[in-house]
């Protein structure tokens, strides 16, 4: 049923979806993060801003998000501007991903966040510590083993979800095992997709339980 | 010279008054203990002191610069909030629930601040840390985690911590109320010492018998004002106020 130029695209598919999933992941983080203390800051513009972010990001479909990015941005682009825009799959997928995820990491870190003691602000307050130290050195640190479990979920919602890429012509794992499946009449591949997707997701699942396990060293 | 002064505070919780003009000092190497009910607006007092709270009318001066000042129309005059950093650093605080950093081992919440904020390099922070442990007596927990000492073992790092950045003076807010009563002995220890040693103390306690021992000063307060200060034995031997005798036979103090 496999010849090697099957598993070669098998492998290739799968290696774009982990590829997009952990691009997606790492700057979606860093994003969140900015979000998140956007989202518990006072200042009313700043506050409101993200507010609106995280508002339009998780009240629309991400299928959606990933069309606007992908065709209707280079279209309102080519009409402002009146040229054409090079949109690659891959930079509208991450694009996409990243800003649907921020939304959602962003939440998970704010409630992260605020289930810190405010003696712990104060302690970090009375020792001399500025805003800065206190988030790197001492809330953060504490928050990364609350957020863990929420960001792990997150993790493999984003790990599924990017087989909605697969709708701007993306070969990821989903349409290659469809593409194959539906080109040979043979069911199998679907199943096969599913299973790599399982192997992934499990394997994520054991990375994130090891790291709570390091992070609650101190409980 | 005074250490710190409070001069005409006002502090309100939006309806409620918690300090109605509260004039206060704190001389060189002084230990004073702030007595009262619960509610009294001591915690609060030490709080507005410490930059913890803000004041909403009256001014707060340490070492005899101004930290904090708000006038009738509670415009905030201009204090460069570099300045006010770095005179609050000279601040020691010692929290009623510890507050110690729970991620980090009793060696690493002393050595902290030091490192971030006074730039102390790595060596010698651990070496004064554990100077600073030792000094409370727990120089063997240096490596564990807050979770893992008991509350008096906490409320001592805690004391070790402040005392890492060298502070003017040590302020203690009901250090010895979330403690079982096994355990206050040996954080009042670790105070008596310090007042010993000399450092300037501003201790808010419910500890009537260490307030006797280790105050120069005693200050009572009652609904947001200071109803009556003075030496240990003018307060807990022959009171003047009503107020505090009613306080002192409540607290089951014989005067």
């Amino acid at each position: 049923m496999f010849n090697v130029n099957q598993i070669a695209r098998f492998g290739e598919g799968t290696l774009v979806t982990i590829e997009l999933t952990l691009a997606s992941m790492f700057i979606g983080t860093m994003l969140g993060m900015l979000i998140a203390l956007g989202r518990i800051s006072k200042r009313p513009l700043v506050n409101k801003t993200t507010w609106v972010y995280v508002w339009i990001f998780r009240g629309t479909p991400l299928l959606l998000q990933i069309m606007i990015v992908y065709l209707a941005i280079p279209m309102i682009y080519k009409q402002v501007m009146g040229e054409r825009m090079l949109m690659p799959q891959f930079l509208a997928a991450c694009i996409a991903l990243i800003l649907n995820t921020a939304a959602y990491l962003a939440e998970i870190f704010r409630a992260g966040i605020l289930s810190i003691d405010k003696g712990q602000f104060e302690a970090a307050k009375a020792v001399g510590m500025n805003h800065t130290q206190t988030m790197t050195k001492v809330i953060i640190p504490q928050t990364i083993r609350v957020v863990i479990p929420p960001y792990s979920n997150e993790f493999i919602m984003i790990l599924k979800d990017t087989s909605l890429v697969s709708a701007i012509g993306l070969l990821e794992l989903y349409r290659v095992s469809k593409e194959m499946s539906s080109s040979t009449g043979r069911w199998e591949y679907l199943f096969i997709a599913a299973g790599v997707y399982l192997v992934m997701t499990t394997f994520a699942t054991w990375g994130f339980g090891k790291l709570e396990k390091h992070y609650s060293r101190f409980v | 010279m005074s250490m710190m002064r409070g001069e005409h505070i006002y502090k309100s919780f939006g309806d409620l008054d918690v300090l109605k003009d509260v004039n206060f000092e704190i001389a060189e190497s002084e230990v004073v203990c702030v007595i009262g009910p619960s509610g009294s607006g001591k915690s609060t007092l030490l709080r507005c002191m410490n930059h913890l709270e803000r004041i909403s009318s009256g001014k707060v001066f340490i070492d005899e610069e101004m930290v904090d000042y708000r006038g009738d129309n509670k415009d905030l005059m201009k204090i460069e909030h570099k300045r006010v950093t770095a005179l609050c650093m000279e601040l020691g605080m010692v929290f009623q629930r510890f507050n110690l950093f729970p991620h980090l081992t009793a060696l690493e919440n002393v050595t902290l601040a030091p490192m971030e904020v006074r730039k102390t390099p790595k060596a010698e922070a651990i070496e004064k840390g554990k100077a600073m442990l030792k000094r409370v007596g727990l120089s063997d927990k240096a490596d564990e985690y807050p979770s893992r000492l008991s509350g008096g073992q906490q409320q001592r790092v805690a004391i070790a911590r402040a005392l890492a950045m060298e502070p003017k003076i040590m302020m203690f807010d009901e250090p010895t109320s979330a403690l079982d009563p096994e355990l206050v002995g040996e954080v009042l220890e670790v105070m008596k010492d310090l007042a010993k040693s000399g450092m300037t103390m501003m201790v808010v306690t419910h500890e009537m018998n260490f307030a006797r021992e280790v105050s120069d000063r005693v200050i009572f307060m009652d609904e947001g004002r200071i109803i009556e200060e003075g030496t240990p034995e003018q307060i807990f031997g022959k009171p003047k106020e009503a107020r505090t005798r009613a306080f002192l036979s409540k607290s089951n103090v014989k005067i």
